[in-house]
C-alpha cells in the first residue's frame, strides 16, 4: 500500500514535470466561439445559406474522376521509416498567421492534406479527395460537391458541411492576423449553401476557365477544434497540432523543439483504401531531423542519414555526386533526372520601387541590362537551366509568348544609367552623379546556397559601373526583410502551386503595395506607406495594372484572359522592376536504393519527387545494402534520365 | 617612455638566443611587410604598363577605364587579356604583371565552368581555385591580411582599455577596486557570441566594409578587455607597495605620472607575455566568426569563408581546405613561438631577487 502510494506520487510527479508544456497550453482561459460564429453565419446570411435538396438545379453534370489513373504504384509497400532534412524548426504548428508560412507547414498541410478534389498530376483533371463527386452550374455560378460520407478527421470526428462553413468564418475573422486569407476568402467567393450533412454548394464571384478549382481545392477547417478560437488565436494554437485529413499526424511526443519532427502514419486514415490515395504515403514514420548547414545535409546523406538529397544544383550533379562516386558506383545511391511542365518558381532580382533612385525607370532598366544571368546560367549552372522570361513563365498560352528578358548588355545599360544622371566613373569605376551619389544598392537573399550567384552578379554588374552590395541572410531573416519590404533588391521566388493561369493581384496590385497607394483624385498619395506581409516585392502601384487585375479577376473567356494575362506582363516588363533570373525545367534526385519508386518515377506536372508521397522504404532492401556495404559487394549503377516531358529550348 | 634600459636589453638578447621564438618573429615580421604591400605582389591590375611610349602604374591609382589602352570597354582594363593583346599586336607596348595576376573577387574559369580547379601553375593559380573559379591565394592573401590587422587592432585596443582600468583599479583600491570589479564580473558574463548575432541583425546593409569590420572589432573589444584587468590590477597592487612609488609620491609626482612613468615599466613584463595569445585567439574568433556567417560580409575574402568552402567541398576539392588550414596553422604557431619566446625572456622570475 505505502508501495503503491509512493509509486503514484513519483508518477504524479513525473507526469508534472512533462506536463510544463502542456500547462502552458492549457493556461488560456476557455472559450466557445460557437455563439460568435453562429451569430457571424446570420448576419451574413446571405453567403452562409441553407437549402433543401429539392432545390437541387435538375441538370447538374456530376463528376467524380473516378477514371482516371491510381497515383502511385500498387507495388508500393507499407511501412519503415524515412529520414528527411528540415531546414528550421517550425515555429509554429499554425498552418495560418504570421511564421507559419515556413518550410515546415508543407508536412502538415500543404504536400500531406486532403481538399475536395486534386489535379492529377499528369493530366491537370480533378479526382476526388474528400468529395465523392462534384457538379459546376453556370448559372448560379456554384459548384455542387457532395461530400464522401466515410471522411474523418484524424481524431475520429466526421467531417461535415458544417466544418465548411466554418472555414470560411476562420479565414474571414481577423483573428488569425492574416490579410490574405482574409482578402481571398472574402472576395474570391459569394457564398456556402448547406443542403445536408454531405451536400453543399459554393459560389464564385465570376466563373473563370477553372471554376471548379477555387472549390474544389478548398481545404476545411474542424469545427471542433477551432472552438477556442479568439483574440489570443496566435498564442492559444502557436503549439496545438490540428486533427487533420492526412495520412500523417503529429504527437506531441515527437516535437523535439530546435532537434526534429516526427510524423506517425495514421493507421486509422480514412482514405488508406480510397482510389488515387491507397499507394500513397507508404512511409509509416517521417523522421524530420533539423539540419540547418547546406553543406552538412549533403553529408548526412552520404553518411546515410537521410535518404534522399536534392541534385538540382550542377555542383551536386556533377562534382559531388558524379558517377565516379563510390556510393554510386556501387549501386548504392541511384540518381534520378525528371524533365517536369509547371509553373516556374521565378527565380530573379525583385527590385523595390519604393526605394529612392530604384523608383527611377532609367535606374531599373540599367539594373536590367547590368545583370549577367545568362553567365550564371552557362558557366555556374553549366547550362542545365534556362533564363526565364517572365515573372509568369510555364503557364502555356497564359505566360507571355514573345517578351524576352533583357540581355547582358554594358553599352545600354550606361545608357540608361546615364539618363538618370551617372555620367561618370568614380575612382573605383562605380558610376557616380555629379553630387557624388553612387550607383550602389544592396541585394539581399535568403538563399545560402546561392550566394555565389550574387557575387558573379556583383562582379558582372561591377563592369557596368552598378555597385551591387550582397547580403546573405538566414532562409526566414531573409523572407522578413521583404515581407518588411526592407529591402533595395532581394533575390529570390515563390513557389507557385499547379494553377492553369497566373495570379497577378498578389504581386502586381496596388493593395498589396502601400496601404492607399491613389489618392480618391486619382493621384499618388503623397503619404503612402509601403505595406508589409504582403507579396507585391516590387512595392508596384500602377493604376492602368489594377484596374487589368480586376478585369482579369472578374473575366470568365480563357481568351480575353490571356489577352489580359499578356498585356499586364507587357506593362510589367516595361515597367521592369523584376529581373527574370533563371529556371530550372527538371528535378534531379540521389536516393539510396531502399526508397524505391513507382516505374515512371514522377509526373509530368510535379514540382518535385516527394511531392505526392508515391515512393516507399523498403526495409529488406536496406537491410540487404547496408550488409553489400559492409561486405564490399556492389549493385549495377543505376542513373535514369526521364525526358519525355522535356520542354523545347 | 620605454627606453631601452640595460635590464631590457637583456631581455632582448635573450629573445635573440631562443632561435625558434626569434626566427618565428623574422618569418612573421616579413610576411607582415609583404602583406601590406600585397596589391603589388597579388593583384589583377598590373604593376607597370608601358603603353604608346606613356607609363602606367595601376596599382594604387584610379581605375583605368579599357579605352585608354585602345581598348573598345569602359570598364576596368583587363590587365591579363591587355598583356596577351600587346603580345599579338607585336606592338612595343608592354604589362608587367604582379606574381599572382589576380584579385580574390575574380571568376576565372578554365573551360567556362566555375567549379574549383587544383593547383596549375601554368595558368598561375598556384593554390587552385574555389568554387566560383576565384584564385584561391589571392583570397588567402587578402584575408590573412585582414584577419592580421583585425588582431593586431584588437589588441592594441584591448590592451588600451585593460591596462587603463586594470592599473587604476589597483592604484587606487578601496571602493573604486571594489565597485569597478562587480562591474566587470557582471559585464563579463554578457554572452559575447549572441552580442554579435544581435548587433549584426540591426547593422543597416548600406553600411560599407570597411564600416562593418571596425564595428565587428568595436564589438568583440567591448566584450574582451575585462581579462586584462585582472592582471593588471594585482601586478600594480604589488607595485604600489614598493619603496619607488612611496618615494615618487614624496617628491609630489601626479597621480598619472606614478601609474604611466613608473609603475606601468615595471608590469610591462606581464603584458608582454599575453600578447601573442591575445592575437591568436582575436584570429581564431574573427576566422570562427566567418565560419558562422557572422563576419565579414559576402564576398570579402576571409579564412573562416575558405575553410567554410574547404569542409563543404572535403572530397571534391581537398586544395581549399589544405589550404586555408596550412595558412592558419602557420600563423598561429608562428605567433605561439614568438609568444613562448616573449614569455621565456621576460620571466621575471630569472631576475628577481627572491630567487
Amino acid at each position: 500500500m505505502t508501495m503503491n502510494r509512493f509509486a503514484l506520487t513519483l508518477t504524479t510527479l513525473i507526469l508534472m514535470g512533462c506536463g510544463s508544456d502542456q500547462d502552458a497550453t492549457e493556461a488560456f482561459p476557455s472559450i466557445d466561439n460557437t455563439a460568435e460564429v453562429m451569430a457571424f453565419y446570420e448576419t451574413h446570411a446571405d453567403f452562409f445559406r441553407a437549402g433543401s435538396i429539392d432545390d437541387l438545379p435538375e441538370d447538374l453534370v456530376w463528376e467524380d474522376g473516378a477514371d482516371l489513373p491510381e497515383v502511385g504504384s500498387p507495388n508500393a509497400k507499407k511501412g519503415g521509416t524515412e529520414y528527411v532534412r528540415l531546414a528550421d524548426f517550425p515555429r509554429t504548428l499554425r498552418t495560418v498567421g504570421p511564421d507559419s508560412n515556413g518550410s515546415f507547414r508543407p508536412w502538415i498541410l500543404d504536400s500531406t492534406s486532403m481538399a475536395l478534389a486534386h489535379r492529377h498530376p499528369d493530366t491537370l483533371d480533378y479526382f476526388p479527395g474528400l468529395a465523392l463527386r462534384w457538379a459546376v452550374d453556370v448559372d448560379s455560378k456554384s459548384v455542387f460537391v457532395e461530400l464522401d460520407p466515410k471522411a474523418t478527421w484524424s481524431d475520429g470526428v466526421p467531417i461535415t458541411a458544417d466544418d465548411y462553413r466554418f472555414t470560411f468564418w476562420f479565414f474571414r475573422t481577423r483573428y488569425i492576423t492574416a490579410p490574405w486569407y482574409n482578402n481571398w476568402y472574402e472576395s474570391q467567393y459569394t457564398g456556402i449553401t448547406k443542403y445536408s450533412d454531405h451536400l453543399i454548394s459554393i459560389s464564385i464571384p465570376e466563373l473563370k476557365p477553372d471554376t471548379d478549382s477555387k472549390v474544389l481545392e478548398l481545404r476545411p477547417l474542424p469545427q471542433h477544434f477551432y472552438k477556442e478560437v479568439g483574440d489570443d488565436f496566435l498564442e492559444r494554437y502557436q503549439w496545438r497540432f490540428a486533427p487533420t485529413t492526412a495520412a500523417y499526424i503529429l504527437k506531441d511526443e515527437d516535437l523535439k523543439k530546435g532537434r526534429s519532427v516526427r510524423l506517425t502514419r495514421d493507421q486509422n486514415w480514412w482514405a488508406a483504401d480510397k482510389k488515387h490515395w491507397r499507394y500513397r504515403f507508404n512511409v509509416d514514420n517521417i523522421h524530420l531531423l533539423v539540419i540547418r548547414d547546406n553543406a552538412k545535409v549533403f553529408e548526412a546523406f552520404k553518411r546515410g542519414d537521410i535518404d534522399q538529397f536534392g541534385l538540382n544544383l550542377a555542383e551536386y550533379w556533377y562534382e559531388k555526386l558524379p558517377e565516379t562516386d563510390p556510393d554510386v558506383a556501387a549501386g548504392y545511391i541511384e540518381r534520378k533526372w525528371f524533365f517536369n511542365e509547371r509553373p516556374r518558381p521565378p527565380y530573379g532580382l525583385w527590385i523595390n520601387t519604393h526605394q529612392p533612385l530604384l523608383n527611377d525607370q532609367n535606374i531599373r532598366l540599367g539594373i536590367q541590362h547590368a545583370t549577367n544571368w545568362q553567365l550564371v546560367i552557362d558557366q555556374f549552372f553549366r547550362g542545365d537551366y534556362s533564363r526565364l522570361k517572365t515573372a509568369n513563365d510555364g503557364y502555356g498560352r497564359y505566360s507571355h509568348p514573345d517578351i524576352k528578358a533583357r540581355e547582358f548588355d554594358i553599352e545600354r545599360a550606361a545608357a540608361y544609367f546615364k539618363a538618370a544622371g551617372f555620367n561618370q566613373r568614380g575612382p573605383d569605376g562605380i558610376l557616380q552623379r555629379a553630387d557624388g551619389t553612387r550607383l550602389a544598392f544592396t541585394v539581399s537573399s535568403g538563399y545560402e546556397a546561392l550566394k555565389d550567384v550574387l557575387t558573379i552578379l556583383k562582379e558582372e554588374a561591377a563592369k557596368a559601373g552598378l555597385e551591387f552590395r550582397v547580403e546573405v541572410l538566414d532562409a526566414t531573416a531573409g523572407w522578413k526583410k521583404v515581407q518588411e519590404k526592407q529591402h533595395d533588391i532581394h533575390f529570390s521566388a515563390f513557389g507557385y502551386s499547379l494553377e492553369l493561369y497566373p495570379r497577378f493581384w498578389e504581386t502586381f496590385h496596388s493593395d498589396n503595395a502601400y496601404d492607399k497607394a491613389f489618392l480618391d483624385t486619382g493621384a499618388i498619395n503623397p503619404d503612402r506607406k509601403p505595406k508589409s506581409q504582403t507579396n507585391n516585392l516590387e512595392t508596384l502601384a500602377i493604376q492602368q495594372m489594377d484596374e487589368w487585375i480586376l478585369q482579369y479577376r472578374t473575366e470568365s473567356s480563357s481568351d480575353e484572359m490571356v489577352t489580359l494575362a499578356h498585356q499586364m506582363s507587357e506593362l510589367h516588363h516595361d515597367y521592369a522592376s523584376f529581373v527574370p533570373g533563371f529556371y530550372s525545367g527538371f528535378f534531379r534526385l540521389g536516393h539510396w536504393r531502399w526508397i524505391r519508386y513507382p516505374e515512371n518515377f514522377s509526373y509530368k506536372h510535379a514540382s518535385g519527387s516527394q511531392e505526392y508521397f508515391v515512393h516507399w522504404v523498403d526495409e529488406a532492401v536496406k537491410t540487404e545494402t547496408l550488409e553489400a556495404k559492409d561486405s564490399e559487394k556492389t549493385f549495377a549503377v543505376q542513373l535514369q534520365i526521364f525526358d519525355q516531358h522535356r520542354e523545347a529550348p | 617612455m620605454f627606453n631601452f634600459n640595460p635590464q631590457t636589453q637583456k631581455k632582448l638578447a635573450r629573445f635573440r638566443k631562443i632561435k625558434l621564438g626569434y626566427y618565428s618573429f623574422i618569418v612573421l615580421s616579413l610576411m607582415l611587410a609583404l602583406l601590406s604591400v600585397a596589391e603589388l605582389l597579388v593583384n589583377s591590375r598590373a604593376l607597370v604598363v608601358q603603353y604608346e611610349g606613356a607609363l602606367y602604374f595601376p596599382t594604387y591609382t584610379e581605375f583605368h577605364p579599357g579605352t585608354e589602352f585602345g581598348l573598345d570597354y569602359t570598364y576596368e582594363t583587363n590587365y591579363r587579356d591587355l598583356a596577351a593583346h600587346f603580345d599579338q599586336t607585336d606592338s612595343s607596348n608592354w604589362v608587367l604583371m604582379p606574381l599572382v595576376p589576380y584579385n580574390p573577387y575574380e571568376n576565372d574559369a578554365t573551360d567556362s565552368i566555375m567549379r574549383p580547379e587544383a593547383p596549375n601553375a601554368a595558368r598561375q593559380h598556384y593554390l587552385g581555385t574555389d568554387t566560383t573559379s576565384r584564385d584561391i591565394l589571392a583570397r588567402l592573401v587578402y584575408g590573412t591580411r585582414t584577419a592580421l590587422l583585425f588582431a593586431f587592432a584588437f589588441m592594441v585596443s584591448v590592451y588600451m582599455i585593460g591596462i587603463v582600468v586594470g592599473c587604476a583599479m589597483g592604484y587606487f583600491g578601496g571602493l573604486f577596486d571594489l565597485g569597478f570589479q562587480r562591474i566587470i564580473e557582471i559585464w563579463s558574463n554578457i554572452p559575447f557570441l549572441y552580442m554579435v548575432i544581435i548587433v549584426f541583425s540591426v547593422i543597416p546593409a548600406e553600411a560599407s566594409i570597411p564600416a562593418r569590420i571596425t564595428l565587428l572589432l568595436l564589438v568583440m573589444v567591448l566584450f574582451s578587455w575585462t581579462s586584462m584587468t585582472y592582471y593588471m590590477r594585482t601586478e600594480t597592487y604589488k607595485e604600489k607597495s614598493r619603496d619607488y612609488v612611496a618615494a615618487a609620491r614624496v617628491i609630489g609626482a601626479s597621480t598619472q605620472r606614478i601609474m604611466f612613468t613608473h609603475i606601468l615599466p615595471n608590469v610591462l613584463s606581464t603584458l608582454v607575455t599575453f600578447m601573442p595569445f591575445t592575437i591568436v585567439s582575436a584570429i581564431a574568433a574573427i576566422t570562427a566568426l566567418d565560419f558562422l556567417g557572422f563576419g565579414l560580409p559576402v564576398p570579402t575574402p576571409s579564412l573562416g569563408e575558405l575553410l567554410k568552402q574547404g569542409t563543404a567541398n572535403l572530397r571534391t576539392a581537398p586544395w581549399i581546405v589544405t589550404a586555408a588550414f596550412g595558412t592558419l596553422v602557420l600563423i598561429l604557431s608562428l605567433v605561439t613561438f614568438i609568444g613562448e619566446a616573449i614569455r621565456e625572456s621576460f620571466d621575471p622570475k630569472q631576475f628577481t631577487l627572491y630567487r
